[in-house]
């Protein structure tokens, strides 16, 4: 399984398999040899890495946490695969203005507005499947549709125009 | 010395009071409000009353409730830590009437430092050098300008019944002054119902530098030196040290004679600290604080005193004993303030359950902390949870071993101020001694550490998975979300939730 992990900001790309019952972890594209072990339920890990020894602290949810290593504090965010892509084309909307592309590979499942319709920033416009996820897509800003790209059960490529959406008047 | 006595507080000062108390074979009596009845303080007395309420003016602030307590057990004296009732003189009369014993200095002295334009007042009378800067409070800002011109600017503002850095406003410059006099009174006004200010030169490069007096009821006085407090967040004391990098022998003399000059201008008995703003070897008197401050250990750790002993002794009518000759700083201390605050946040307060607890440990290292696992960290008090105190035969070896302390320090649930203070202990001018009371401000704290990034990047990932494929197996038990959102639903409920409904909100697996 492949998680994207901020940390601090910093993104590393870490993926975790899992063979023969134990986790191997490759990070940035190198093996780290890492033994993780719990020592309860409530966030303490002890780390072996590279000849070394951490007691880590965690807290948080599966998708933002703060690690704590001999008191210094390390924010993390982590996205699994699906999550990303989710995420990336939320992020896509938010930077694109205008027009509204498709950040991934899919297939519109539904379209929630028609040409001439004013809407609002948030308002979902259509419904794109990724990766067998569903994912809204909402409009960036207020506006009015100008003009839809894509119709139902169409499959777009990746930056593939969606919605043009004009500053409403 | 007494049988038993009353410790009308909570938190670690009830617990330090406590403890010297069992030491000396005192039989200490807690008081506790409703949110307090597990807390350490409450358990770790000989007796425990129930104030009842949860506000700390329905308990630890209501006089008739804590002398009743004090005297439905039997307790000969009432010691009351600091904050709350401490510096009430009222209370002090009262608990005099009621003929019981106030641990602190007479309520004419208390009246006498009370609030900061009767204390300079009473200062300039007894010679002690203050800031320059008006003896009357003004009410207007009309008058504050005219002021102004006379003092000179900078100019700070304060509220004249004020503390804790609200109503404080530096103004550089006329035309910054009616705005600011308007919004710094406005809060002075709701925060102490007194809107009247008091004015002074603003000082540069201040650093805030305090010494700390006995006086026993013989006429007796001694001052055990210095401590620095300048590492301040909005006036907040974050790290203190003894003694200072910039008091010489000779400077320490100096302050320790005008410092009990401040404290015999007023009557004083028993412990107080006198407040002195350092400024390129100048310093001036700012107040004094008529009780046991916070950052009290690190006083204890250079002389080899335990304050609250002498507190005790002092006013059960014992004589101090000893000489100011005999008094003499031995090494170094530092002591850490951990406050429920994310740092990376601007100090936000951070409330929660207290989940994971690591106490440091080692030789010269010491936690003065009322805290335990399962603990509600609410709004509802004080946010400190605790302070870390060590010592050091130098400064830099007690930095060294805060650094090393801090380290070891893990309280989970909450955000705390710690990491902030191993970033200001890390820094160079920090080292050297090279600081102000505006050096928090000039440190970036908005960045967390770097450093182990790989390594937390991959335990994250682990983690991830782990709790990923626990939630796919259903097994209730892993699931530590469950927990955080039951605690998170209790000690966001106030007054104190009931189990039952706590135990309703817990989402199901």
């Amino acid at each position: 399984m492949k998680y994207y992990i901020s940390v601090n900001g910093k993104e590393h790309l870490v993926d975790v398999v899992e063979r023969l019952g134990e986790l191997k972890v490759v990070v940035d594209g190198s093996p780290l040899e890492l033994d993780y072990e719990e020592v309860d339920n409530l966030g303490q890990v002890a780390v072996l890495c590279d000849g070394k020894s951490f007691g880590l602290s965690i807290e948080g949810d599966e998708h933002k946490l703060s690690a704590t290593i001999a008191g210094h504090l390390y924010a993390v965010e982590i996205e699994d695969e699906r999550e990303r892509a989710a995420h990336a084309a939320e992020r896509a909307q938010a930077k694109g203005g205008g027009l509204v592309k498709a950040v991934m590979p899919g297939i519109v499942v539904k379209l929630l507005v028609k040409e001439g319709d004013t809407v609002t920033k948030d308002q979902p416009l259509l419904i794109l499947e990724a990766m067998k996820m569903q994912n809204e897509i909402t409009a960036p800003s207020d506006g009015v549709v100008k003009v839809l790209h894509v119709r139902e059960r169409e499959a777009v490529s990746g930056g593939a125009k969606l919605v043009l959406l004009t500053s409403p008047t | 010395m007494f049988r038993r006595i009353l410790v009308a507080n909570r938190g670690e000062i009830a617990l330090r009071v406590i403890r010297t108390c069992r030491e000396m074979g005192i039989e200490p009596v807690a008081v506790f409000s409703d949110v307090d009845r597990k807390a350490l303080h409450t358990r770790m007395a000989y007796n425990a009353v129930s104030l009842g309420g949860a506000l700390p003016r329905e308990s630890y602030l209501d006089m008739d409730k804590v002398i009743a307590a004090a005297k439905s057990t039997g307790c000969e004296a009432i010691h009351p830590g600091y904050g709350f009732l401490s510096e009430n003189a009222e209370f002090a009369e009262r608990v005099t009437k009621e003929g019981l014993v106030w641990i602190g200095p007479p309520p004419a002295a208390i009246r006498g430092m009370g609030d900061k334009i009767t204390s300079r007042r009473n200062m300039k009378r007894a010679n002690v050098p203050v800031v320059p800067g008006l003896t009357d409070p003004v009410a207007d800002a009309d008058a504050a300008l005219a002021a102004a011109e006379k003092i000179g600017y900078p100019i700070m503002l304060k509220a004249a019944a004020g503390g804790g850095g609200k109503g404080m406003r530096i103004v550089r410059s006329k035309n910054d002054m009616a705005s600011a006099f308007r919004t710094a009174s406005g809060e002075a006004l709701s925060s102490f119902r007194d809107g009247s200010m008091y004015m002074e030169r603003y000082l540069d490069e201040p650093r805030h530098i305090e010494i700390q007096v006995l006086f026993d009821k013989h006429g007796n006085g001694v001052h055990f030196g210095e401590r620095e407090c300048s590492i301040q967040r909005r006036h907040q004391k974050l790290i203190e040290e003894a003694p200072s990098v910039v008091i010489t022998p000779e400077l320490r003399k100096k302050m320790g004679e005008i410092a009990l000059a401040a404290g015999r201008a007023v009557g004083y008995e028993n412990a107080g600290t006198v407040e002195f703003l350092y400024s390129k070897g100048d310093v001036f008197f700012l107040e004094m604080n008529t009780r046991l401050q916070v950052e009290h250990p690190v006083t204890e750790m250079v002389y080899g005193v335990d304050l609250v002993r002498e507190q005790l002794r002092i006013a059960y009518g014992e004589k101090l004993g000893y000489e100011q000759s005999s008094i003499q700083p031995r090494g170094w201390a530092f002591e850490v303030r951990i406050n429920a605050e994310d740092p990376f946040n601007n100090f936000v307060p951070s409330i929660g359950t207290i989940s994971n607890l690591r106490a440091p440990g080692g030789a010269w290292v010491r936690l003065d902390a009322a805290l335990y696992r399962g603990m509600e960290v609410s709004l509802n008090y004080d946010p400190m949870l605790a302070k870390l105190i060590v010592w050091g035969p130098d400064r830099m070896s007690a930095i060294a071993r805060m650094r090393r302390a801090l380290q070891e320090l893990n309280v989970g649930g909450v955000r705390t101020g710690a990491p902030a203070a191993l970033r200001v202990l890390e820094d160079e001018r920090f080292q050297r001694g090279e600081f102000d009371t505006h050096f928090l401000s000039t440190l970036d704290l908005s960045k967390p550490s770097e450093g182990e990034d790989l390594i937390v990047a991959a335990a994250a990932a682990i983690h991830r998975h782990l709790l990923a494929r626990r939630k796919a197996l259903g097994t209730h038990a892993a699931s530590r979300n469950a927990w955080q959102a039951r605690s998170r639903a209790r000690h966001t409920q106030y007054p104190p939730h009931r189990p039952e409904v706590a135990h309703a909100k817990e989402p199901q697996p």
